[in-house]
């Protein structure tokens, strides 16, 4: 047996990593014993099976690359090369890659849920419906626990606190999670809500399975109203995004895009608050305007504006009528002419006919005045002041001096006599 | 769940807002009679009112339909 040269254990350790170090493996195990904490450079823990278990160690840049959020219990696929931790002898397998064992698989069977979708024109951007410019009950249907929920809140309480919301507490991971999701859509949507947020924070691919599943994407489908996802962090993409009206990268997001934001509207009032009262002082400066145009108008300034027209209307019938008069006139004088000569012609008999009844007329009625029937022998008696008409014999005294008026004459007589008769 | 919308008035927050932008446009557009634009530009400051307050005075109104809300710290499922 040659003689070995002894070798320090520092040496002894060093050749043993240079071994090890040289051959990478991908190793699938069980998760155990995580230790995680910020402080440390590393993530420590342990990948076991039925019969051995492994110390293992990943870089912290390397891990939060991953994306893998390790829990005990865990399935997963680590790749990477055992190393020798010389200051406690100790083996331990550094992990260089995790991926959550399985997944693959997983993917295969969303992937071709994908395309079954795609072909049914579910995930169509034809299919995808406006949200409501400014809704009046949010629906959220999201975890009652944890993070996201209470982003939701915050964010929509500080955008939009004008929306009533109406949350659907449901389990978001696990076993039910999807049944849970799709109650909670048929709920908000039951009690009223106008658009739905369909949220959770980051996870596994696994943990986002239920927003991976076809009884959720078909929820999503067929809401009667608009639903925003905003499911976990970007890149991951599931396929209640894929069906939904608006992806959001996050819950926080969700409720952005589903709400104006109050600052804005008030913005906005303040602009319309303005137009409006300018629009009035607009509409009542062009009436005025208006008002002073017209009281411009020559119209209003000269009468012979209206009355022009009329004028002239006026001038030109009192033309046509001068026109037409003449010849009106010339007839009439014609036809006034022969007859005058007719009348001349007629007039002398007629004249010494007339002047016959006239005499006639005037001898009867000489016999109706007072004057003719005195000549017919009648004579009045009048009181001695000659304007009394004696009528009664009472009304004179004996000696009494009366006037009587004959036709020609009159003469003063003494009253010798009276004989009265009785009244009749 | 009431049906009672949540703007003061009765109306709805958009259809307030809708109705508003769209006397200012009538108003503006000067097309209308005088006795329609005052009737309009008040209709308008009505709304306008209605609408500040609403935004102003707004509380979050929150109701549970399923599961009981949790603290923020209690958990972090579902966490971002």
């Amino acid at each position: 047996m040659p003689e070995m040269r002894a070798l320090s254990v520092s040496e002894a350790l060093g050749l043993a990593r240079k071994a090890l170090e040289g051959v990478r493996l991908v190793v699938v195990g069980e998760v155990s014993e995580v230790s995680d904490k910020p402080s440390y450079k590393a993530v420590y823990f342990s990948l076991a099976d039925e019969g051995a278990v492994m110390p293992c160690l990943m870089w912290r840049d390397a891990y939060s690359e991953s994306g893998v959020s390790l829990r005990c219990g865990s399935l997963v696929e680590a790749e990477g090369v055992f190393t020798v931790y010389a200051a406690k002898g100790r083996m331990q397998f550094q992990v260089r890659r995790l991926a959550l064992a399985g997944e693959g698989v997983l993917r295969m069977q969303v992937a071709a849920l994908a395309r079954r979708l795609q072909a049914e024109g579910l995930t169509s951007s034809d299919r995808k419906r406006r949200l409501p410019a400014f809704p009046t009950r949010i629906g959220l249907v999201t975890s009652p626990r944890g993070k996201a929920v209470h982003d939701v809140i915050r964010t929509l309480g500080r955008r939009y606190p004008v929306a009533e919301l109406l949350i659907a507490g449901v389990l978001v991971e696990g076993d039910g999670a999807a049944e849970a999701i799709v109650k909670g859509l048929r709920v908000v949507t039951e009690a009223g809500a106008d658009v739905v947020i369909l949220g959770r924070g980051g996870g596994s691919y696994e943990d986002l399975m239920p927003f991976n599943s076809e009884a959720v994407a078909r929820a999503v489908a067929s809401c009667p109203i608009p639903v925003v996802t905003g499911i976990g962090h970007e890149p991951d993409t599931t396929i209640a995004d894929m069906v939904s009206d608006l992806t959001a990268s996050t819950p926080t997001a969700a409720a952005e895009a589903a709400t104006p934001a109050s600052a804005d509207l008030m913005r906005r009032l303040e602009h319309i608050s303005t137009r409006l009262a300018r629009g009035l002082a607009y509409r009542v400066q062009a009436l005025e305007h208006r008002v002073a145009l017209l009281s411009g108008r020559p119209l209003f300034c000269d009468a012979r504006r209206i009355l022009g027209a009329w004028e002239q209307t006026l001038d030109g019938l009192s033309g046509s009528l001068e026109r037409a008069l003449p010849r009106r006139l010339d007839v009439a004088s014609d036809r006034l002419r022969s007859a005058d000569e007719r009348l001349v012609s007629v007039g002398g008999r007629l004249v010494s006919a007339a002047g016959a009844s006239v005499a006639l007329l005037e001898a009867r009625l000489g016999d109706l005045s007072p004057l003719g029937i005195l000549r017919r022998g009648y004579s009045v008696c009048y009181a001695e002041d000659g304007e009394t008409v004696i009528r009664s014999a009472g009304q004179v005294s004996l000696a009494e001096i009366v006037r009587v008026r004959l036709a020609d004459g009159a003469l003063g007589c003494r009253v010798e006599t009276k004989e009265e008769e009785a009244a009749r | 769940m009431t049906e009672q919308a949540p703007c003061s008035d009765q109306l709805r927050f958009g259809d307030a807002l809708a109705e508003l932008e769209r006397i200012v446009a009538e108003l503006e557009s000067g097309t209308m009679p005088l006795e329609d634009s005052l009737a309009r530009y008040e209709r308008g400051v009505e709304l306008l009112k209605a609408l500040r307050e609403t935004l102003g005075q707004a509380q979050q109104r929150i109701t549970m339909l399923l599961g009981e809300l949790e603290t923020e710290d209690a958990d972090d499922t579902g966490a971002e």
